[in-house]
């Protein structure tokens, strides 16, 4: 089954089309929590492994890696979302489904960028920071 | 969500998760998520909402 409308794989073809700089998505899979009722029967996992292999063919610089627990994972499935193959501390905890999706799009979009896309406000203070911040953002599907 | 993404892409100090609220209850209970997007930072629950890059910048930083 698709998960992408034609025109939603059409526009995302284009934005990948755009990338600077290769983009590596690793999937992590591991021992899963277990959800909320109302998840139903969702094999979490293999819908993460689908999602993002069905990403990566719709861009020649987007690319699929899975792995077993690999170590900086604290939750599975995850996918972290790499330029350059690098770890740059982005990642996605859970399927992004429905509404979300859009959200790993984007995120694989920025990624794939050469320059930051932030005001220059925003980079001066970032230079500025003298220590490490662990931005985390809970979502839902809908 | 983007700009958590967006702030961990400019600078190699910061990270940025997305956590699906529903497939973690047991953490989201922890951190009280009842509204999303709810932005966590090092650990602390700070707000629940999207806000424009120049007030995300003055919170994380706060």
């Amino acid at each position: 089954m698709p998960f992408l409308r034609a025109e939603e794989e059409t526009k995302v073809r284009e934005w990948f089309a755009e990338l600077e700089r290769p983009v590596e998505l690793l999937v992590a899979l591991g021992p899963e929590e277990t959800p909320r009722a109302g998840s139903g029967d969702v094999d979490f996992g293999a819908e993460m492994v689908r999602v993002c292999e069905a990403l990566a063919e719709l861009g020649e610089g987007v690319t699929c890696r899975v792995e077993q627990e690999p170590a900086g994972f604290p939750r599975f499935p995850a996918v972290s979302i790499r330029p350059d193959g690098r770890d740059a501390g982005v990642r996605y905890d859970g399927l992004p489904w429905g509404y979300e999706l859009g959200s790993l799009v984007g995120a694989i979009v920025e990624a794939g960028r050469e320059e930051p896309t932030l005001r220059p406000d925003s980079l001066a203070a970032l230079e500025q920071l003298d220590r490490d911040l662990a931005l985390e953002v809970f979502v839902t599907p809908t | 969500m983007l700009l958590a993404f967006r702030f961990a892409l400019a600078s190699e100090r910061v990270s940025g998760t997305a956590i699906e609220a529903n497939e973690f209850p047991q953490l989201s209970q922890e951190l009280g998520v009842w509204a999303v997007p709810r932005v966590v930072v090092d650990g602390e629950p700070r707000w629940d909402g999207a806000v424009p890059e120049p007030e995300f910048l003055r919170r994380v930083l706060a």
